[in-house]
Order: structure tokens, then C-alpha cells, then sequence
């Protein structure tokens, strides 16, 4: 039977979201005829400001915000190592305490008001992207157990056929071995740590490497 | 060598939750309204306006708060702006078929024009969700009175209650002409949303 062939989603251990939101059903499979039909393209207008590749102040003569600035740099391809050029990588992090400056992040950790924590960035003509931000905070996201979020920065990519939400975190971070998510991806979960790589740029403490690959098969489907 | 080993295949970069706190920031209008091209200016697509409409739900039957969704979708004739139909001359200047929303409460409404039937199936919009707590999911969503829903080669692969979980109800037409379309997804539980596998498929 055609149906049973999907993934089975799996729902993120401790995570009250995960369990309430994950669909309990095995993804249904598509019939080829209509598979085509599954690919979005992405129009290439995307919106984004000059300044926008350095999250590390709200404009380039304000202060830096608190914490330690770093550097995220790579390419960003997809799974036939085609360099996607001209692709809109959305970005968002929490501020040094751990907080987001979203109208709806009612943790009440502090804001920084030289953080405002969204970015956008386009890759260049070989596929690259780099952009700067504060490392960001840790935080308790379960209070009643103790489980904390690991450091970790939001990226949301959209390049044509390619379609990509994910995080990027940090290695030899503690709290990365209780994270949901995180276990849930096993042993791939290396492939989503930003790698540590020497800079001499004075203006930012550390630089990471993380080279991002688009899965699946919409991001090669016209190839 | 067969094509395939030709190909450098890289390991992705795993899918990860949205977390709940999408930017609002980077949300862009003319993604949430494909009838204009812009509000100032007096240019926009082919097709009968629609509204479609409805609540994102959880296991629990509430409201999933903070789901932002992407839309494609055909034009009034049934074309695609992708790579397919590339110089197609029923493409519409006027429309790219690409929408993105994020709703604060996890009720939607998504002002579009009816999709038109592309060649063998019957009209319909392809949803994407990303929410926090899970990765993406992806279905497609068809329309209430529509012959085509009888033979739509995606919906004949449903059972009768899976395939009304699909269909989009017709509610009413305003004043204006726009006709309004009401559909609640469920992302898990009894009433579940068929989700479909286009990630390894």
C-alpha cells in the first residue's frame, strides 16, 4: 500500500509542543503524477536591509550590543552540491540573556536595547553568506524539569525549489545533549554545529564555520 | 555511470523547529494577499478572489499559536510559475503562486485567487507548516464543488474521511465578489490532516 511509505514523524522528548503538534499518522506518499505539483518556488524579491548582516548593533554607528560578537560564515548548497547563488537566509537569535525581542517572548529575561536579534542575508555569486550576531544566551525552557535550550541561532533559507528552517548550535555545549531536537537527529546532529575556525578580525571574539546543505528532494527537483 | 553516482550527493543539514518566535519582522504583505501586486498599485492577477480561511489545531483541539504558513499554488489557468511551465503563455504576469503567513493565534486567512485546474487534477493549494515543536509538514488543500475532486489522482489516494479533511468548505461570497473558503488543519490526533511525504519521495 502506497501510504505506508512515508517517514513516521517523531515527537521531541520533553517537549509539550512537540507531543501536541506532531502528526501521529505515517506522512502519506505522493503519486508521481502529482508529485511536481509538491514544489514550491520561492520568488527572488526577497526584502532585506544593508545593514542586516550585523545583528551585533542596531545600525552601524549605534553601540555593540552586550555579550561576545561572533562571526557565522559558509556556503549553502543543495544535496547534488549545487551552489545555491542569491538565496534570502533569514536569521534570528536570542540576545546574551537569552532573550527574544518578539512581541510574544514573555520570558522576562532582559532586553538589550542594542539587540535587536533579526537579520537577513543574501549568499553571493559562489554560494556564500556570512553575517554577525551575539553569541546568544542559553535558556530555561522547562522550568519544572530543569531542561534548558542550548545556544542556538534560527535560519530560515529560501532559495527557488530549496526550503530550509533549521538551527545551527554550538559545540561542546552542555546543554546540547538534552535537546529534543537535537536527539532526535542522532548522529547527524553534527552536521548542524557551527565549527570553530580562527579569525583575526578584532571585532568579533569567535568565527564558525557552518556550510548548509538543502535536503530533499524539492531542492534538486527541476535539476 | 548511471546518472545518479554522477552527482555529488551532500548530506542536508537537518529540517529544525520554526520555535515560537518566527519574526513577525520579516513578514511581507504582498505574500499575504496574491490578489494585488501591491496595495498602491492598480495591477493584479486573473481569477475569481477567494478567502481561504480556518484554524490551525494541535492534538488537543487548540489553537496552535505562532504556525507560519507557505502557500503555492496554480494561477487562474491552472499554470505554475516554476521551472515546467517556463515562457507558458497562460503564465500571469501578475502572479507568482507563492504565500507566506504567520499567525499570532493559529487562525489563518489567506486572500487569494482560485487556483485553476493544471492538467489532470483537480484545483488546489499546497500548504506548508512550520511551527514550533516540529519540523515542516505539507499537504494540499482542494475546494468544495469541485467535479474534479471526484478523479484528482492525489485525493483518490485518500479513504472518503481523509479525503474531507482536504476539501475546503464553501461558505458564502461577500458583497465585493470574493468568495470565502473554510478549512481547520490538524496537525495530530482522531481528526488528523493528511500530511504527505515530499522530503524522500
Amino acid at each position: 500500500m502506497m501510504n505506508s511509505m512515508g517517514r513516521k514523524l517523531a515527537i521531541g522528548e520533553t517537549d509539550n509542543t512537540s507531543d501536541q503538534r506532531t502528526p501521529r499518522k505515517r506522512l502519506r506518499s505522493i503519486p508521481n503524477t502529482v508529485r511536481e505539483s509538491f514544489v514550491p518556488v520561492v520568488p527572488a524579491r526577497a526584502i532585506h536591509r544593508q545593514n542586516e548582516w550585523d545583528l551585533t548593533r542596531i545600525a552601524p554607528n549605534r553601540p555593540r550590543a552586550e555579550g561576545s560578537p561572533i562571526e557565522v560564515k559558509g556556503t549553502l548548497r543543495n544535496e547534488n552540491g549545487t551552489l545555491l547563488r542569491g538565496a534570502l537566509i533569514e536569521i534570528w537569535n536570542a540576545n546574551h540573556h537569552g532573550r527574544y525581542r518578539h512581541v510574544e517572548d514573555n520570558s522576562g529575561l532582559k532586553i538589550d536595547e542594542n539587540f535587536l536579534g533579526m537579520g537577513r542575508v543574501i549568499t553571493d555569486e559562489c554560494g556564500s553568506y556570512c553575517f554577525r550576531t551575539i553569541s546568544p544566551g542559553a535558556y530555561l525552557a522547562r522550568p519544572d524539569i530543569g531542561r534548558w535550550r542550548p545556544k542556538h541561532i534560527h535560519l530560515s533559507i529560501s532559495c527557488g525549489t530549496s526550503r530550509l528552517v533549521t538551527q545551527m548550535y554550538f559545540p561542546d555545549e552542555p546543554n546540547n545533549a538534552s535537546d529534543p531536537m537535537a536527539i532526535l537527529m542522532g548522529d547527524s546532529f553534527d552536521r548542524n554545529l557551527g565549527q570553530l575556525f580562527e579569525t583575526k578580525d578584532v571585532e568579533i571574539d569567535q568565527s564558525y564555520e557552518f556550510n548548509i546543505v538543502v535536503g530533499g528532494k524539492n531542492a534538486t527537483f527541476f535539476e | 555511470m548511471p546518472k545518479k553516482q554522477q552527482r555529488n550527493i551532500l548530506l542536508p543539514t537537518n529540517e529544525d523547529t520554526t520555535g515560537p518566535y518566527f519574526p513577525i519582522y520579516f513578514s511581507d504583505e504582498s505574500y499575504e494577499d496574491l490578489t494585488q501586486i501591491h496595495s498602491g498599485v492598480v495591477a493584479g492577477p486573473k481569477g475569481q478572489h477567494i478567502i481561504l480561511r480556518g484554524r490551525v489545531l494541535d492534538r488537543n483541539g487548540n489553537l496552535a499559536n505562532g504556525v507560519l504558513l507557505e502557500f503555492w499554488q496554480a494561477n487562474a489557468k491552472g499554470i505554475y510559475r516554476n521551472p515546467s511551465f517556463e515562457d507558458h503563455p497562460d503564465l500571469d504576469p501578475w502572479f507568482d503562486g507563492y504565500g507566506r503567513l504567520r499567525s499570532t493565534t493559529g487562525e489563518y486567512s489567506f486572500r487569494t485567487i482560485l487556483p485553476g485546474a493544471s492538467p489532470g487534477r483537480a484545483p488546489n493549494i499546497t500548504v506548508t507548516i512550520f511551527s514550533d515543536g516540529i519540523n515542516r509538514i505539507v499537504t494540499q488543500i482542494f475546494f468544495a464543488n469541485q467535479k474534479a475532486n471526484k478523479t484528482d489522482p492525489l485525493l483518490t489516494t485518500l479513504d472518503d474521511e481523509d479525503r474531507e479533511r482536504l476539501i475546503a468548505r464553501f461558505d458564502e461570497s461577500s458583497s465585493d465578489g470574493t468568495d470565502f473558503y473554510t478549512l481547520d488543519i490538524v496537525m495530530a490526533g482522531d481528526q488528523e490532516t493528511p500530511f504527505f511525504e515530499d522530503f524522500l519521495s
